[in-house]
């Protein structure tokens, strides 16, 4: 069968995210008011007609697959494909079962499933990635190319630290990958989306296996440049990889801007997430909210300026939120004044608290806190 | 598979004293407080009772409703044995069949559908009203008093009760007498169009209806006469939460204000959930120049000018220097620079395009001619038109006469 089908990588390595981290792995950290990290890509899968959806957890997946469930809410819940979420305990080797620490010994340890894709073709995907990407386009593009893989990148070099950069020619060859650049001038970033068919993915999955090989990175993208034809896609809409408190805070304050937000929220690729039952949101005669983007459930009678609302936050009288990302139920009591703070889910702030970060270092208060 | 109790929820009228709001959809499918519509409520009160099989009955333009309830998910009625079904009228054996006569006739209609659940209760609902009620409650007042029906009650002023189908009861809240929309009622008891009926009975009387002449198979009509006539045991249950008939354009906003005010319905309060089934669409955003005050706001609105005392269903846009006041915007509107709305109920997909004026204020009308503005779903209001307080549009822009 022709089309595409997907796998997105879910991990809970090293990262700078701190408090927000601290319950669930990158791909299930709550963003943009009601929404989770991972919807974005598999929303961006399923908005190309992707219907078969591997996840591989890893780490603290309790809260991704609450947010997940059976994957009704992507349209994933199928008789036939749909979602399938994959063990990060099945690899095996010697006779032991550990965690994997790569793409590749993760996808060894499934190779079952790899083996019964239906699709044609597979695409690769982080789980920590916010974007709205035709992935139709890409997969069009890749085919069109000839390409043996298609890698999507950017030419913003602002983003993690543990970047991979390729160094493309003039025919948008990737000619050469590398990380840990300290200079990463004419290179592009890669945004970690890859397209190949499913038969080099199981190829690749042996060989690097065989050669104790762990990581995508280094067993294919800098082991192959050379051998494989690898055609860089280049993106510069709106990116985001979430990997630090910085990168979260500075990269959800971006969709306060109205052009920004239309390129998330494309009306013809919906970003789709598990739906919960509010009502819509209540302003009090007593409250003031201007520059902010609210999610439904919340009440709010004190004031908001430049913030992120999710579900069922509530801002009492007298209270002041300015530049604050507020989590699902965080409530902030009586004049209370927070400023730059990221308040995770269910985060109390009792009455007449002052809680200031800076625009610098965004304050990240860990969930279920009482301040 | 046998349920101990079943629900019916009467879905088909074509809700006519609500105009241009049902010019397309049948009433249960009309927009409510934001996210709902008319029909979340019944649904939602039957998921949060423990009824998992429900009936809907749908006649008048069910499209939208067909694919509004779709499997049920969103109230958890997709269920391996029962949940929800709609249920047109059908053919029957040697053509007969025909459209649902009344009330009573539909369900007579689908006896076989009751039939395959084999219920010893049956819960009968309408689809016109807004409000929170745990059935199973009713249900078991219903089985404790050994009645035959068991009719949910609402005290009303008395002033207001010749409006109503009015219950006179004894000390025990047995009925002794049922009052159509009396002119001397003998109590202050109405109807809410809420029944239990022990299934073995209520089939039975269906029939009998059925087989009577000139009966206008019609619930209050036949068959609680005929059961009182017959002596039968007949329960009023008393309902002290909020309940609102939302069958007139006038009561439709008033229950959206009484919403907003969050007092006896506050849809916030979250123990007993309304569900609904959503658009995928990004949180609200409220604009640095925006003013909202007692409110509602709902996920897919952008809101750049102010909103006073209304309540904004999905994907509304209000631009900069735009003003709704005291007004209930229906899923999908626009309304553009410099236009005012006020004191109305606007339809899904309407435009009120720039400096455009629709209503007025009560203060600044002659009070005869006061009354709340009508933009059925899709109108087009132009530039700079005014559509004066107590007019109804429909989707062609021609007046409707209430």
């Amino acid at each position: 069968m022709k089309g595409l089908h997907g796998i997105i990588f879910s991990f809970e390595y090293h990262n700078n995210l701190r408090e927000l981290t601290a319950h669930r792995m990158p791909a299930s950290v709550p963003f943009a008011g009601r929404y989770r990290i991972i919807d974005f890509i598999l929303s961006s899968m399923v908005n190309a007609g992707v219907t078969d959806v591997g996840v591989v957890l890893h780490g603290n997946y309790q809260s991704l697959l609450d947010h997940l469930e059976s994957g009704k809410d992507w349209d994933l819940s199928r008789t036939h494909g749909g979602l399938r979420l994959l063990p990060p305990f099945s690899y095996q080797h010697s006779g032991v079962t550990r965690q994997f620490r790569g793409k590749m010994e993760a996808l060894a340890g499934v190779r079952s499933y790899l083996e019964e894709i239906r699709q044609s073709h597979v695409v690769l995907a982080d789980s920590d990635l916010v974007i709205n990407i035709p992935l139709k386009d890409v997969y069009q593009a890749h085919l069109a190319s000839g390409a043996d893989i298609t890698a999507v990148c950017t030419s913003n070099l602002c983003g993690p630290e543990d970047a991979t950069w390729f160094h493309l020619g003039e025919d948008g060859r990737v000619n050469e990958a590398l990380f840990d650049l300290r200079n990463p001038a004419g290179c592009h970033r890669s945004l970690e989306i890859y397209i190949l068919s499913k038969q080099l993915l199981l190829d690749l999955v042996d060989e690097c296996i065989s050669r104790d090989e762990v990581s995508f990175r280094s067993g294919v993208l800098l082991a192959k440049a050379n051998t494989l034809n690898i055609q860089s896609y280049v993106w510069d809409g709106y990116a985001a990889q979430i990997r630090s408190v910085k990168e979260y805070y500075d990269r959800s304050m971006e969709l306060l801007d109205p052009s920004i937000r239309r390129e998330v929220f494309h009306p013809k690729r919906p970003i789709y997430t598990k739906e919960r039952n509010d009502a819509s949101t209540y302003v009090d005669p007593s409250g003031t909210c201007c520059n902010s983007l609210v999610a439904d459930g919340c009440t709010i009678e004190g004031t908001v300026e430049n913030s992120i609302l999710f579900h069922g936050v509530s801002v009492a009288r007298g209270a002041e939120v300015k530049n604050c990302i507020l989590m699902p139920e965080v409530t902030v009591h009586r004049d209370a004044v927070i400023q730059h703070v990221i308040a995770d889910k269910r985060v109390e702030i009792l009455e007449s608290r002052t809680l200031m970060g800076h625009e610098n270092y965004p304050m990240a208060v860990g969930k279920d806190s009482k301040i | 598979m046998k349920k101990e109790c079943i629900a019916m929820l009467l879905a088909g009228g074509q809700g006519s004293r609500l105009y241009v709001l049902t010019s397309d959809v049948a009433k249960p499918a009309v927009p409510f407080g934001g996210k709902y519509r008319i029909i979340d409520f019944p649904l939602s009160n039957c998921a949060n009772s423990g009824i998992d099989t429900v009936g809907v009955l749908t006649q008048y333009k069910p499209l939208e409703l067909n694919s509004y309830i779709g499997s049920g998910q969103p109230w958890d009625l997709d269920r391996m044995s029962g949940g929800v079904h709609i249920l047109p009228p059908y053919m029957q054996e040697g053509e007969k069949g025909s459209w649902y006569k009344g009330t009573a006739n539909a369900i007579y209609q689908n006896i076989g559908f009751v039939d395959m659940y084999d219920p010893d209760y049956v819960v009968i609902l309408s689809g016109d009203h807004i409000y929170k009620m745990n059935y199973g409650k009713m249900v078991e007042a219903h089985k404790a008093a050994g009645a035959a029906c068991t009719i949910s009650v609402l005290e009303v002023p008395w002033d207001e009760a010749p409006r109503f189908g009015i219950m006179a009861v004894d000390g025990q809240d047995n009925i002794t007498e049922f009052q159509e929309k009396p002119k001397q009622p003998k109590s202050n008891l109405a109807s809410m169009g809420i029944y239990v009926f022990t299934w073995k009975k209520l089939r039975q009387y269906l029939i009998d209806d059925e087989n009577t002449p000139g009966s206008s198979n019609d619930f209050g009509k036949n068959i609680i006469p005929a059961m009182l006539n017959a002596g039968e045991k007949l329960l009023a249950y008393r309902f002290d939460g909020y309940w609102k008939d939302v069958g007139t354009l006038e009561s439709l906003w008033d229950a959206n204000m009484d919403m907003l005010s969050r007092g006896d319905l506050d849809l916030l309060e979250s123990s007993w959930p309304i569900y609904a089934r959503l658009p995928a669409e990004a949180p609200a955003f409220i604009g640095k120049a925006a003013l909202v005050e007692h409110s509602v706001v709902t996920q897919g609105c952008e809101i750049g000018g102010t909103v006073l005392n209304s309540v904004l269903s999905h994907g509304a846009r209000i631009e900069e220097g735009a003003e709704v006041h005291y007004s209930v915007l229906m899923p999908g509107v626009t309304v553009k620079k410099g236009a005012v709305v006020k004191y109305a109920i606007v339809g899904e997909n309407c435009s009120v395009e720039e400096g455009a004026t629709v209503g007025g204020d009560p203060a600044d009308s002659d009070p005869d001619k006061w009354g709340i503005t009508v933009l059925g779903p899709g109108t087009a209001v132009e530039a700079g038109e005014t559509v004066a307080p107590n007019t109804m549009l429909n989707r062609n822009h021609k007046e409707v006469s209430r």
